[in-house]
């Protein structure tokens, strides 16, 4: 018995670790803690933001996107806390050879986005809306 | 040979208490229940119920120190609280989050500046209180912005200052 009491207490906290302190103060307040967003104004990242690394442009898009690139993190900070949210929340739209991002690779991308922020997000999203939907029907 | 048939007799009734239907059915519902219940233990709710402060003043005063950075009127004089949404108003998911520090133990805490939404603004108790607060061109860090943008009604009615637990300190 307390073998198994030990086993569901182990599940239990894994199922609910806290996030990190950056994204709590940073991201939380509009993605939430569970990483589900309020569609269609505030993106949802839970089961979904795995998909942009696997579309051409979608994987600067994480660190451009105005609410990573101008947020008050520095690069560094910005890298852990984007690694931490797609590995914990990518889900089923993880792909599979998912690299960590670098301090020096946010430092190149992140003030270098598109100039029309807004079209590359429609555009994005609606590469990432396809492949969700697909994914669901398989 | 009657100790040996006690002594069997014995065995036999261990066995069969230990290994019975109901007794397996017992123990599978302790586990089922206790699986079922351990998340909800507030040591389990790191957003809910982190770690909560000792408290000290006034939550209906803009002094209180959960309201270092509020800006609007107190939910706790609008028939509300300063954890909970007055009657008829709706939480807004989404909120603001910065940290204060609380002068019961000088430490600081994770607060949630969620505001109560769905009936026009309540007009008692308003504070302006400014710590950390950033200009609109920072949208997370900034207490002006209508934060009922989350509800199914955006009228803005109050603010309240939910603690979601202690800060790092850096």
């Amino acid at each position: 018995m307390a073998r198994w009491a030990y086993l569901i207490l182990l599940t239990s906290c894994a199922a609910v670790a806290a996030p990190p302190h950056a994204y709590i103060l940073n991201c939380m307040g509009c993605h939430l803690e569970q990483g589900e967003g309020r569609p269609p104004n505030v993106p949802r990242l839970k089961d979904r933001v795995g998909y942009y690394l696997q579309i051409s442009g979608g994987r600067e898009y994480l660190v451009q996107v105005p609410g990573a690139a101008q947020s008050l993190l520095s690069d560094a900070e910005l890298a852990v806390t984007t690694n931490w949210l797609v590995r914990n929340f990518a889900g089923r739209s993880m792909p599979a050879d998912f690299k960590d991002f670098t301090e020096q690779e946010v430092t190149r991308l992140r003030h270098h986005g598109p100039v029309d922020i807004d079209a590359e997000r429609e555009a994005l999203n609606q590469l990432v809306d396809q492949m969700e939907a697909q994914a669901i029907l398989q | 040979m009657d100790w040996l048939d006690d002594w069997l007799a014995k065995r036999t009734r261990t066995v069969a208490r230990n290994t019975s239907r109901r007794h397996f059915l017992s123990r599978l519902g302790v586990g089922v229940l206790g699986g079922a219940t351990l998340p909800l233990l507030p040591v389990a709710r790191g957003h809910a119920a982190g770690a909560q402060p000792q408290e000290q003043g006034d939550p209906n005063t803009c002094e209180y120190w959960r309201h270092c950075a509020i800006d609007g009127f107190l939910c706790g004089c609008c028939g509300g609280s300063v954890n909970s949404c007055p009657p008829g108003t709706e939480s807004s998911p989404v909120s603001w989050i910065g940290t204060c520090r609380n002068p019961a133990d000088d430490r600081d805490y994770i607060i949630s500046y969620n505001d109560c939404c769905g009936k026009s603004g309540c007009s008692k108790c308003f504070c302006n209180n400014n710590e950390g607060d950033k200009p609109v061109y920072q949208p997370a860090k900034n207490n002006d912005i209508n934060w009922c943008h989350g509800t199914t009604n955006n009228l803005y009615h109050c603010s309240t200052g939910v603690v979601l637990g202690l800060a790092q300190t850096n």
